[in-house]
């Protein structure tokens, strides 16, 4: 299918809260017209998507493919279909694979799998110290020159204030952006929730939002005296949020993110140890739930992405304080989204273009998605009437690590195309 | 009353099933001075004792209950270094199953794990102490102690000492004790109260503050070694002088009558000092005796969904 129009659809952007009723004409990967009440075509094939968003396709930043190392829990091919599965059409790779991501071939050959077994664009981050131990500096320069596209140690801190300091000051010659997983692990200890009432309750050891708080305003503070970018990752708490505001507003430059999971989940879902709502950091109280949607509405948040973790059946069946850190998320974030946040009310569609789509592309340097005759095709449709049921066959992640399993969520992506390749279909298949 | 499969935890049970359990477990203790100790409700029935931390004493006192409520007992003992790599819990609970035990009585170190089990199989599942969780038979021994010695526990003060935060037997002792109308106040190295502790837990900023509030009973809990070695306080010598119910403390409560529990084992010259060993309102061996009546109790009372 070289040429479809697709008819009557909604399309979201970024700076309107309405949505634009229009046509699309797509031909050979190219916007071919926009507008409403396009003429007919002869033969090519019309798709009526009356009542379906058309969103450019989303962004995530932050992913973990586990390829190499751990390729039983995901690999790039998996990892990348399952992005397509929830519309995602751009995707980072976190770096703490085994071996870690830490040096110029490293990166060189995870792009290598990429380009051969992902449909869509794989970026890949680098670590910032060797192995992600928090000691030597790793191969910046070499990482950056085959295309890393930020450096953190994600999963991990790094714990040395001058080890920090110095990657940040080597890092900024490069302009590479340097991602910040907060946390004091002294203060995290053996942690493996929020420390509140419902960690006493259920006798497991908390992680104060201190740990998470104390790193955000050490890492911002050592941007500012080296005038890196510091990019904070999944950021939790409302004090941890207030910290990155107020040094924002001090003009520092700094960038951060919010996971779907901690806009949507708190500490009180865990109830019976539920292993799904184990992440790292934690879920906090429901009470930081709101103030995370209140930043992302005033646009503290630049993005959202999801940290998609996956893990193995066997590993998130162990005891809570076992299970490793972590839910997938890039089959689950749009609908979710949707669900909880737009169908109520809280933003509107332009906000989840901005911040899932537009303004992750910015942060790498990357011109945003748009709609216009001669632009390039890069389309998510969702249908915001039907509903997802997240079975393990629909998921294409190799692990089903999420609290969305097996349940119903409002919303379906439809359709995903990019350049001249329709990457999924669920909609012409039942039209015709 | 609703048939109940396992024993997890007492926030989750009612009143009247912690009555049903204290009243049953009577009857069997008044079996301990017969020459046969046995009764019959539990024949033809399997209890598996599945430790993966080591105890001795609970491990024998729940072999014992099981064997006076005349079920049969095996004792399952799993290396903890298992847990992490290879045969999961659940592949574990599996191969129960497939020996149609009818009752598991667990212990682990990591907390929620008997709740994963109870899920996982159709026996009745007792809680033997799960990390920092909840010690479930332990505090209903202890209520059943404290009911034999004060009668109406309502509004009948306990002062829990110790380590708060790690103590699976502080949280369910805590728990029944507010649940029989009792009045509690803890005490401890600030670093061991839990900043998020219940509402109903009073603190004391001194042993002496404390014994001014002038408790019925009071509960020393274990100091575990390793939490002086994780800094919580500086030594074991300054913990039993702030801390300690040593000689000179003893002698206050001793001439006001004040009670003295301990789940054992204690360590002598840590949470209290040789005189209390022998002070004749030290409930220790009570609670031991009665350990056995309360889980003859409990094994009478669950019901697995085995048959």
């Amino acid at each position: 299918m070289d040429a479809f129009i697709l008819r009557n659809g909604q399309l979201a952007q970024e700076d309107s809260p309405d949505l634009t009723e229009t046509d699309l004409f797509i031909e050979s990967g190219k916007l071919k017209a926009i507008g409403p009440q396009l003429p007919a075509v002869d033969g090519v094939p019309e798709f009526d998507v009356t009542g379906r968003v058309l969103l450019p396709g989303l962004f995530d930043v932050h992913v973990h493919l586990r390829e190499p190392g751990r390729e039983d829990k995901e690999t790039i091919k998996t990892g990348s279909e399952a992005a397509i599965n929830g519309g995602v059409t751009g995707i980072v790779a976190m770096p703490n694979c085994t071996p870690a991501i830490d040096s110029g071939g490293m990166v060189q050959s995870v792009l290598d799998i990429a380009s051969r077994d992902a449909r869509i664009p794989v970026y890949t981050t680098g670590c910032i110290t060797k192995g992600r131990l928090g000691k030597e500096l790793a191969n910046i320069g070499g990482m950056h020159a085959r295309g890393a596209v930020m450096i953190t140690d994600d999963g991990d801190p790094v714990g040395n204030h001058q080890i920090l300091r110095r990657a940040m000051e080597y890092a900024r010659e490069f302009g590479l952006i340097v991602a910040s997983h907060c946390e004091v692990k002294e203060l995290s200890g053996v942690g493996a929730m929020n420390e509140g009432e419902v960690s006493y309750r259920l006798g497991i050891p908390g992680i104060p939002a201190e740990s998470e708080e104390i790193c955000i305003s050490r890492d911002i503070r050592l941007a500012h005296l080296t005038g890196a970018h510091v990019h904070i990752q999944h950021v939790t708490s409302g004090e941890g949020m207030r910290i990155i505001e107020r040094f924002k507003e001090d003009g520092i430059h700094v960038t951060c993110e919010v996971s779907p999971h901690h806009l949507i989940f708190n500490e009180t879902h865990i109830q019976d140890y539920d292993t799904h709502y184990k992440m790292n950091p934690p879920l906090r109280r429901p009470e930081d739930n709101a103030i995370l949607l209140d930043g992302l509405k005033r646009g503290i948040f630049d993005v959202i992405a999801t940290d998609h973790a996956p893990h193995t059946d066997f590993e998130k069946q162990l005891d809570f304080g076992s299970a490793p850190f972590g839910i997938t998320g890039l089959e689950t974030a749009l609908p979710s989204l949707y669900q909880e946040f737009i169908k109520p009310g809280h933003f509107g569609w332009d906000l989840l273009v901005k911040r899932y789509s537009a303004e992750p592309r910015r942060l790498l340097g990357h011109d945003p998605v748009v709609f216009k005759e001669g632009s390039p095709v890069n389309l998510t449709i969702f249908h915001p009437d039907k509903e997802t049921h997240f079975t393990t066959s629909f998921m294409q992640s190799k692990s089903k690590n999420t609290p969305f399993l097996d349940q119903h969520v409002q919303g379906h992506v439809e359709m995903v195309v990019l350049d001249d390749a329709i990457l999924l279909d669920r909609l012409t298949a039942n039209a015709s | 009353m609703e048939p109940r499969k396992d024993l997890l935890d007492i926030a989750s049970l009612n009143l009247e099933e912690i009555e049903f359990v204290l009243k049953t477990a009577g009857p069997f203790k008044e079996l301990f001075r017969k020459s046969i100790k046995k009764v019959p409700p539990l024949r033809g029935k399997t209890v598996l004792t599945l430790f993966y931390e080591p105890s001795t004493r609970t491990r024998s006192s729940f072999e014992i209950a099981a064997k006076r409520v005349s079920a049969d007992v095996t004792n399952f003992t799993v290396g903890s270094s298992s847990v992490v790599k290879g045969e999961s819990v659940l592949d574990t609970i599996d191969t129960l199953q497939a020996m149609k035990c009818d009752y598991i009585v667990v212990r682990h170190q990591a907390a929620g794990v008997p709740n994963m089990i109870a899920k996982h199989t159709k026996a009745s599942v007792v809680n033997a102490g799960d990390g920092f969780h909840a010690h479930p038979t332990q505090a209903l021994l202890d209520a059943f102690t404290l009911r034999e010695t004060f009668g109406d526990l309502e509004n009948k003060k306990i002062l829990i000492v110790g380590d708060i935060l790690h103590s699976r037997v502080a949280r369910s002792v805590g728990r029944i004790c507010e649940k029989l109308g009792m009045k509690i106040g803890v005490l401890g190295p600030g670093s061991l109260i839990p900043r998020h502790r219940p509402a109903f837990m009073r603190t004391f900023s001194s042993y002496d503050e404390a014994l001014d509030w002038k408790p019925d009973t009071i509960y020393l809990l274990r100091v575990q070694l390793e939490r002086q070695k994780d800094q919580f306080f500086p030594s074991l010598n300054e913990y039993h002088n702030v801390y300690g119910l040593t000689d000179e403390r003893f002698r206050r409560i001793e001439g006001e009558g004040t009670w003295v529990m301990h789940p054992g084992p204690v360590n002598r010259g840590v949470e209290l000092g040789d005189a209390v060993m022998n002070y004749e309102r030290t409930l220790i061996n009570q609670q031991v005796e009665n350990g056995i009546a309360v889980r003859m109790a409990v094994l009478y009372w669950l019901k697995p969904q085995t048959d």
